[in-house]
């Protein structure tokens, strides 16, 4: 199948959006790991921010993983909060669906400028630890690790083609 | 001067109040396009920052309905949103807006956008 999902340089594109999310709103370097480093899972309790986009070429999801406290930590850095003081759920929740919304939307772009036209959902967020999203049949499912400050953070994207 | 910032993010209209906490303006929220479409009929807004993806109803609605109605549809409109794709961008400059702000932004990016559109005046500071 000729796609346009297929021939879209996604590493290239993720590696260069993450770090512009990152540095224009938190003024911090997300830096994608080196090539042929073990990238290992981002552990502990996490928050993830999902979106989901179709089109009529593809359907898929973004995620953004990130550790509870590097969440806490930037968005306690991005509302400007006192030293000490720790955000609310609600507002860790709304940073990590921005961010997700952010890097998303600039996909969902890049994709329909590349002949694969499609819309997306509003943010939703998903809290725990140790889990995995499994991703649907013959769907392109690729995770672009990151380190930022002392934390890693992942971006998952899943992309399934559709006939036209 | 009144700003009305329609977006679902809290955090984003939080930054747009900081943006702004400078300035002699007062800022309006909604959290989605029904809410916006209500609040720029009772409060009147000097500009609308608006986002596209939202909840209830979205931006290119909330644009729409904006503009089709007399007593709305002459307040500006700037876009702010992760959207940047050439038909996205083509499409809503149809349905007329002033400007387009693409996320990730810098606050001082979105004071010069919303500057060239109002008189953003700053704050008096009493002596």
């Amino acid at each position: 199948m000729n796609s346009p999902v297929l021939q879209f340089p996604l590493r290239e594109w993720m590696n260069s959006i993450v770090p512009e999310v990152f540095d224009t709103m938190l003024s911090l370097k997300a830096a994608p790991t080196p090539a042929g480093s073990s990238p290992h899972p981002v552990s502990g309790e996490q928050i993830s921010g999902a979106i989901g986009i179709a089109g009529e070429t593809l359907s898929g999801a973004v995620y953004l993983h990130l550790s509870l406290p590097f969440a806490r930590e930037i968005t306690a850095l991005l509302l400007g909060s006192a030293p000490g003081e720790s955000p609310a759920p609600a507002e860790i929740n709304d940073l990590v669906g921005e961010f997700c919304n952010m890097v998303s939307g600039r996909l969902k772009s890049s994709l329909s400028d590349h002949g694969a036209p499609c819309a997306m959902s509003p943010p939703s967020i998903i809290r725990g630890s140790a889990f995995a999203i499994e991703a649907m049949p013959n769907a392109i499912m690729e995770k672009f690790h990151f380190d930022c400050l002392t934390h890693r953070l992942c971006v998952e994207i899943h992309l399934q083609p559709q006939k036209p | 001067m009144k700003i009305l910032s329609v977006d679902d993010s809290k955090t984003i209209r939080m930054i747009v109040g900081r943006s702004l906490k400078n300035y002699d303006c007062v800022l309006c929220e909604a959290a989605n396009g029904e809410e916006g479409l209500a609040a720029a009929a009772s409060e009147k807004p000097d500009l609308i920052i608006l986002d596209i993806t939202m909840p209830v109803m979205d931006g290119v609605t909330m644009l729409t309905k904006l503009r089709e109605d007399p007593a709305l549809k002459a307040i500006p409109v700037v876009m702010l949103t992760a959207e940047s794709g050439r038909e996205n961008v083509a499409h809503i400059a149809r349905l007329g807006v002033r400007d387009y702000l693409v996320k990730p932004f810098k606050e001082d990016e979105l004071i010069e956008k919303i500057g060239r559109i109002v008189n953003l005046q700053p704050k008096l500071v009493a002596a």
